[in-house]
């Protein structure tokens, strides 16, 4: 049976969460000191032929950033409230 | 057949049954399965003390294996088991990459190779000292020396080894050595006195696939060592021999998916051997740990066009590093981790 729409997102969902998580544990709890990241990022953004746009691929890497940032600091800036 | 009996039953009655197994010349093994009791009857069952097995209130379920293979079986454990090597687990979810030079060619190039295989994010160091060679005129290792020196290189960058054994009388010169994972290669996997000599060795074993053995032949080998005495088993997929002449071997990674319902032991693929170029072992590096490989063993040289084995196909230092980034973005996307 061909799986759903909805499933086939679900899957991705769960891939983009443990490549997060895996760079974050590639970092290993220390802070991302590389110079040249942003400039990376940028030339990432610039060869991207879509169809995500520049502006909200740049917005997803910035939470990433502040994300694996947060880990090494062991704090979690966008928990939700209880 | 292996008797998988209720979680709760006490080890009183677990005695008790074995013992009525064993008044009827049945010899039984008790699984190291800490979360319920598991037996292993090695003889064959006559049928009515199938029957009587079968009502028994102790007995949950009643796994008849398709070969003699019973302790490497997968109902022989809950979940699939993991392998110590030094301090890496291998199996339970956890990717490795173990590297290295196909030979141990010296001391100051094994130091080398060592940093950079732990540099490149490898958790094992691999290196053959005791070669088996095709050609009695090719080079056939460095023998005692060459554990040594692979031992020593381990040591300084903080890596447990593995190195091929191919003569039972050497096991003890691998302990002595303290090598932490003794292989058999391809060619001797059905070398019987050496599978009961290693499993006496109290190292992990590193079983590869003989050339042109079916898995169940493989898995009666494993169940050899198991028989022996050692649990610590990781299989080693490294291609069979076909009609195909255009690689070295093919690589067969059917027995992933399969390997996984028939034992509960590691499996980890060496692309290297299987396809004997080394620019086809990133890509099918990729395709085993995608297919659920434990791990990957590759050959690593600085300059392969001078390495004494197998420079062909070895990688250099930093295409193995290449392979490692994939390796653990391939294990992020299957569900699994890779070893930290």
């Amino acid at each position: 049976m061909m799986p759903t729409r909805r499933h086939q997102l679900v899957r991705l969902d769960q891939a983009l969460l443990s490549l997060l998580n895996e760079r974050a544990r590639l970092l290993g709890g220390e802070a991302e000191d590389d110079p040249g990241r942003l400039a990376a990022i940028d030339d990432l953004l610039r060869r991207n032929t879509g169809p995500f746009g520049a502006d909200a691929l740049g917005a997803v890497f910035a939470a990433i950033d502040a994300g694996c940032a947060a880990v090494s600091r062991g704090a979690d800036p966008f928990r939700r409230a209880p | 057949m292996i008797l998988r009996l209720r979680q709760a039953t006490p080890p009183d009655r677990v005695q008790a049954l074995r013992e009525r197994l064993e008044r009827a010349g049945l010899r039984t093994v008790l699984s190291s399965e800490p979360s319920r009791p598991i037996v292993a009857v090695v003889d064959k069952v006559d049928a009515d003390l199938a029957r009587e097995l079968a009502a028994d209130d102790a007995v949950e379920e009643i796994v008849e294996p398709r070969g003699d293979w019973r302790q490497v079986h997968r109902a022989f454990r809950e979940c699939p088991s993991t392998v110590q090597v030094g301090d890496v687990s291998v199996g339970g979810g956890a990717v490795v990459v173990i590297a290295g030079p196909c030979s141990v060619e010296g001391r100051e190039l094994m130091l080398e190779v060592a940093q950079r295989v732990k540099d490149a994010g490898a958790h094992i160091l691999r290196g053959g000292a005791f070669k088996p060679r095709t050609s009695p005129y090719a080079f056939q290792g460095l023998g005692v020396e060459g554990l040594r020196q692979l031992k020593d290189a381990g040591e300084a960058v903080g890596l447990p080894v593995v190195s091929e054994i191919m003569d039972a009388a050497e096991v003890d010169a691998f302990v002595d050595h303290d090598i932490d994972c003794l292989q058999i290669g391809a060619r001797n996997m059905q070398n019987f006195t050496l599978l009961k000599a290693v499993a006496r060795a109290g190292r992990a074993v590193l079983l590869k696939r003989g050339l042109s053995a079916t898995i169940d032949e493989w898995l009666h080998a494993a169940e050899y060592i198991a028989a022996g005495g050692c649990e610590r088993i990781i299989l080693c997929e490294r291609g069979i021999r076909t009609f195909e002449t255009a690689t070295r071997n093919t690589l067969d990674l059917t027995v992933l998916p399969l390997l996984r319902e028939w034992t509960h032991l590691p499996i980890i693929v060496d692309p290297a051997h299987a396809a004997g170029i080394a620019r086809l072992i990133p890509p099918l590096s990729r395709a085993s740990v995608a297919a659920g490989a434990d791990g990957i063993a590759v050959e690593v040289h600085p300059h392969p066009e001078l390495a004494r084995s197998d420079g062909p196909q070895a990688l250099l230092p930093s295409e193995l590093a290449g392979l490692v980034a994939d390796a653990r973005i391939q294990a992020a996307v299957t569900g699994r981790v890779f070893h930290a």
